[in-house]
């Protein structure tokens, strides 16, 4: 069996049939930077055209432009940025944000740092943590950019956020993952089971480390671009049992979480993640926990 | 040294900022401004953090766009360039004077912020010719020195750089990480 049938029959059992759709390119605007108005008719004067993306704020997806919304000087102002629909929640579903010490502990290439920063109104702090050093600069630009002054980034792996010796208020993980076949066009030739295996296993070291660094009553925001239950459900359930954390209510665009997955049933509580299939936006996962006291 | 070159250089433009020199950090030749909760809270080693001002190598200060953008929130040397003048700012052109829509005022030598018609800072130039007594509206009045298209161009280097180190270790490996998060 190829590789490809391999994950669409397992798509099947999860009940979603497998589709071929393309990514339609979306921004968010930084109202910390310009008006949401200001921008969109700055935008709209360049011919670009825009379409509201109905279950977020600040989000559009591009539905026509001549040139790369990526090279406009709104862009290079950071007036916005450029990040992906499903990929926008996450950030907005933390219950308060200003005055709140945060961790991004998987920030590259700070997308959703930005998005934190413009939330929390460029106030309190950020901690930002990425493993990979080539993607430091990046990541740096990308505040400098957008004009981001409340954050501190570390070279740092987000399984060691504890020496940081820092308690957080909001842990952002955005976990590196297997990602989905929509963002990558050659995903199903370069994925095993044993990659999602061997991803799962990390997320729990870092879900594990995230706890440690959460106050009591603390939130965890966790979210992949995977499909595959083991880096999602699976791992929420075996965080219910091992950490001391309960899932909470979201509410955002998205189904229900699985609560059986071939055939293991799951704690009931995870009905309360989000899984997006991919359809408008790429394949997602979203949960939130709070850590008890 | 430090103050000195972020001071000179701000000064370039007939302005000055009173920094709280307690919450400037330094971190290699890199110089960033912290906020007191910043300051208060997060442990030394970051790699960035608050308010990056600029590197400095020798005597110079290579300025961040925060502190460009800092320095033309107060009375400082000013030109506001139109619409299409800015998009070749950005591109890393000179400016012609007759782009030029404010700041006449200046005299050849002087180092001035470039403005775009929302009085957004696109970066800084040199003038080089005395603006308002040259006839001549096709000719360069600003040198560009830095424009925001840098974040671009530093993207393609640090790219190139790193195709480069991946080429010399034998791996073309793509990140799993999608590019749009």
């Amino acid at each position: 069996m190829s590789s490809k049938q391999f994950f669409v029959n397992r798509y099947k059992k999860l009940g979603w049939t497998y589709k071929e759709a393309e990514l339609k390119q979306a921004i968010r605007i930084n109202t910390m930077n310009a008006g949401r108005d200001t921008v969109v008719s700055r935008l709209e004067s360049l011919g670009i055209v825009l379409e509201k993306i109905p279950f977020l704020e600040d989000g559009y997806w591009i539905r026509k432009s001549k040139f790369s919304v990526g090279a406009t000087a709104e862009y290079l102002l950071g007036l916005y940025s450029i990040q992906e629909a499903a990929a926008q929640i996450p950030v907005t579903l933390f219950t308060e944000l200003e005055d709140k010490t945060v961790l991004d502990a998987c920030a590259s290439p700070g997308g959703k740092t930005v998005q934190l920063a413009n939330l929390m109104k460029n106030s309190s702090v950020i901690v930002a943590l990425e493993l990979k050093q080539r993607k430091m600069f990046a990541l740096a630009n990308q505040l400098e950019r957008s004009r981001v002054t409340n954050t501190a980034v570390y070279n740092m792996d987000a399984k060691e956020a504890s020496k940081l010796n820092m308690k957080f208020d909001c842990v952002l993980l955005d976990v590196p993952c297997s990602g989905n076949p929509i963002t990558d066009k050659d995903w199903f030739n370069k994925r095993t089971i044993e990659d999602v295996h061997k991803n799962s296993r990390r997320q729990r070291q870092i879900l594990t480390e995230a706890v440690k660094v959460t106050k009591d009553g603390g939130e965890i925001v966790y979210a992949t671009c995977s499909l595959e239950p083991e880096e999602n459900e699976l791992n929420i359930d075996w965080a219910i049992g091992a950490l001391n954390v309960k899932v909470e209510e979201i509410n955002c665009h998205g189904e229900k979480g699985l609560t059986n997955v071939f055939g293991k049933e799951l704690d009931r509580s995870i009905e309360k993640c989000r899984r997006i299939w991919p359809d408008q936006t790429q394949g997602f996962f979203i949960c939130k926990v709070r850590k008890q006291a | 040294m430090t103050m000195k070159a972020i001071n000179d250089f701000v000064a370039q433009f007939n302005a000055s900022i009173p920094f709280d020199v307690s919450r400037i950090v330094r971190n290699r030749n890199r110089y960033y401004l912290l906020s007191k909760n910043l300051k208060q809270q997060v442990p030394k080693g970051f790699f960035y953090a608050g308010a990056y001002l600029g590197a400095v190598k020798g005597a110079s200060l290579f300025p961040s766009f925060l502190l460009l953008s800092m320095i033309a929130e107060r009375k400082a040397n000013k030109l506001v360039i139109g619409k299409k003048t800015a998009w070749l700012f950005i591109c890393g052109r000179d400016i012609f004077k007759q782009g030029i829509l404010k700041g006449n005022n200046l005299k050849k030598g002087d180092y001035t912020l470039i403005l775009n018609e929302h009085n957004e800072c696109l970066g800084f130039g040199k003038i080089v010719l005395n603006i308002r007594e040259e006839a001549d509206a096709k000719k360069v009045a600003v040198k560009n020195i830095l424009d925001i298209g840098d974040f671009l161009r530093r993207e393609k280097r640090q790219s190139r750089r790193q195709q480069r180190s991946r080429s010399l270790q034998g791996s073309d490996r793509k990140p799993h990480k999608p590019t749009h998060k």
